[in-house]
């Protein structure tokens, strides 16, 4: 981490790059969710979509925390603990994702689960 | 008193204090907000309606990243300013993150002040129809309640003779405003008969108040508190009964467990009935002579012949024509609508022109007809663009939301495709922050429509009460906007009153400005994520 006077000076150019590239990554998400030509998947929103959205945003927060947050040259027991916190999230998307597959079919679980018969020659819902 | 560690760093951590601290909140930060993305997760899973994917206008959330990112940038150079001893740099520089997230808060205002006057009802048949509700009038005059303010054509209207409050649950304010709306209207609410109770053991029954008595809280708290007294009094009488008979079981039936008694033991009733105090669960009120009283919609179970408030007030009286009135209708969805008639094996298009909407209203008609050629036009040019698959089906087709959902933007599209007047780039803009510009498109654009209430099923404003995506959407960017003046406000606490610091000791005030920028780092982090799943998913 940056912590003499000199040092900083030194990465400030860093910080304005990484601004820069998290300027340029939010226009990216917007033009993948808007633009046509950038629709990846189906068209309109999908899983894809969702995907590329979400990674555009893990690669801006990553760069947020190691280079503003400084957690590219920080000590141990920072990562322990912020990296501890992680478990619980992951814990709570594990506990959704269970629910999500319940093999006990709910029909008011709309999702994937719908026991739905197809539509009369109509497209289906997305 | 010199604190320790709060520039050198503690042998055992490698970190200053404050530094250890704050990463401690942010590790319990990021299990809340991973919490309420979690249950984003499950909300949008497990929804049993279309979730209104891309819903809200881009344009204020982009600029909002921009603000947020752009402050990120800001609060780090204004810690390398400290760092580099340059107080007038860090001024400047703290200054501009101070600035935008004043930005970022106003303008989350705006948005949130447009959700809040956004109307939108759910029919029966499950078309949801959106837009904004007009004032009653009077030729070219608004009317006035009583209060002075004007009233939305979302009421409901109730003949009403008589009142019953539960004397636990009535909602003060609500019985002052049935007492304000009864006087207004020249009519009175009265007790409908006597109300005597029994308030002490051993005394007669004495009358608390008569029929007649006019309504008031002052006369509901004396009933409820003499309700309430006799709840404690007589529930303490029937414990120490129950208490004396298990005892006495007991005793009987020595050697033997508690559940082998425990079907024989019961209250004396017969013993305890001449000490038991009155209890008023109710109390009934008559209006004189009925009046035509008004509900908030969401207030009522509304019914012909006895409604209920919320609070279990049962209003007794005819209801009125009580017509939802949409003073411009703004979007059309049928989605819904489609998603049920898909469920029950139907034609989601046979569905969509046998509803209420496209049966009613000509212009819903007229507008329905009208999406359907840009539906086809947009099938086309998928199919012209992207061709067909191997199964023989267009690889691409248009989404549920393109078919059957008619937003402002293509009702705007529609009038501008008939004559009406394009406002341009700069009305653009301002339709995204402030939502349709109703004065400027007018009613051709928007019409008006009339819904009966026996038709509507469900209506709210966009609030968190109209479907779990508005209310997923406030809780988490409600949340971050709190940590947003949170951060700002200790920001600005750096910014205003870190002089005197920056002179003694100005490694301490870098190290406080580092903290708060990770703390400011970790509000943006959220936002990175808020944005594309809120704005563009």
């Amino acid at each position: 981490m940056a912590d003499t006077p000199e040092a900083v000076r030194k990465s400030i150019r860093t910080y304005l790059l990484i601004g820069a590239i998290l300027f340029g990554g939010t226009i990216l998400t917007v033009l993948v969710a808007t633009q046509p030509m950038l629709d990846v998947g189906h068209h309109g929103f999908d899983a894809m979509d969702c995907l590329l959205g979400l990674a555009i945003a893990l690669t801006k927060a990553t760069l947020v925390a190691a280079v503003f947050m400084h957690l590219n040259h920080e000590k141990k027991a920072v990562y322990w603990i912020f990296g501890g916190s992680f478990v619980f999230v992951v814990a709570l998307f594990g506990l959704t994702a269970l629910a999500k597959s319940d093999p006990i079919r709910d029909p008011l679980f709309y999702g994937g689960h719908s026991t739905t018969p197809a539509p009369l020659a109509s497209p289906t819902l997305r | 008193m010199e604190i320790p560690y709060i520039v050198t760093p503690r042998k055992d951590t490698g970190l200053f204090n404050s530094k250890i601290a704050i990463w401690l909140f942010l590790a319990s930060e990021v299990m809340l907000f991973g919490g309420f993305f979690s249950a984003y997760v499950f909300l949008r899973l497990g929804a049993d309606y279309p979730w209104p994917e891309r819903t809200l206008p881009v344009l204020p959330g982009l600029i909002n990243t921009f603000v947020l990112i752009g402050s990120s940038v800001t609060v780090v150079f204004a810690w390398a300013s400290l760092k580099m001893r340059q107080w007038g740099r860090f001024r400047l520089f703290m200054g501009i993150t101070v600035a935008c997230a004043a930005l970022f808060m106003v303008l989350k205002a705006l948005e949130y002040n447009v959700k809040f006057h956004h109307q939108a009802v759910r029919l029966k048949d499950y078309t949801v129809i959106e837009g904004h509700l007009g004032y009653e009038k009077d030729g070219e005059e608004y009317v006035k309640d009583h209060h002075g303010n004007k009233i939305e054509e979302n009421r409901i209207q109730i003949e009403t003779s008589g009142l019953t409050f539960n004397t636990v649950r009535y909602h003060k304010e609500w019985v002052e405003e049935l007492v304000s709306q009864a006087e207004h209207r020249k009519s009175r609410i009265v007790l409908a008969a006597d109300v005597s109770a029994v308030t002490g053991e051993g005394k007669p029954a004495e009358i608390l108040a008569k029929a007649g008595d006019p309504l008031s809280v002052d006369l509901l708290d004396r009933i409820r508190k003499a309700h309430l007294d006799a709840r404690a009094h007589n529930g303490s009488l029937r414990t120490a009964s129950l208490r004396e008979e298990w005892a006495k079981a007991k005793n009987e039936n020595p050697g033997k467990r508690g559940w082998q008694i425990a079907s024989g033991v019961n209250i004396d009733t017969a013993a305890i009935a001449p000490r038991l105090l009155t209890e008023i669960a109710t109390v009934a009120f008559k209006v004189e002579p009925p009046a035509h009283f008004d509900f908030k919609p969401r207030d009522i179970k509304e019914a012909d012949g006895q409604s209920r408030l919320r609070d279990d007030t049962l209003v007794d009286g005819k209801l009125l024509e009580s017509p939802m009135g949409f003073h411009f209708v703004d979007a059309i969805d049928f989605r819904h609508l489609a998603m049920k008639a898909v469920e029950k094996g139907q034609d989601p298009m046979v569905a969509i022109s046998n509803s209420w909407l496209i049966k009613n209203d000509a212009f819903a008609r007229e507008a329905w007809e009208w999406h359907k050629g840009e539906v086809a036009k947009l099938e086309k040019e998928l199919i012209d663009g992207y061709g067909y698959g191997k199964d023989g089906k267009p690889k691409r087709e248009p989404t549920a939301k393109e078919r059957y959902r008619i937003g402002w933007q293509e009702l705007a599209k529609k009038a501008e495709s008939e004559g009406a007047p394009n406002l341009g780039f700069g009305g653009w803009v301002i339709e995204q922050f402030k939502g349709p510009n109703y004065d400027a498109r007018g009613g051709k654009t928007f019409p008006s429509l009339e819904v009966p209430r026996e038709e509507v099923a469900f209506a709210s404003k966009f609030t968190p009460s109209w479907n779990t995506y508005y209310a997923i959407y406030f809780t988490i960017t409600g949340l971050h906007g709190l940590h947003v003046i949170g951060g700002a406000l200790v920001l600005a606490y750096y910014l205003f009153f870190g002089r005197k610091m920056y002179e003694t000791n100005p490694e301490w005030l870098a190290n406080r400005v580092e903290v708060g920028g990770l703390f400011w780092h970790f509000v943006d982090l959220i936002w990175i994520f808020a944005f594309p799943i809120f704005y563009l998913m």
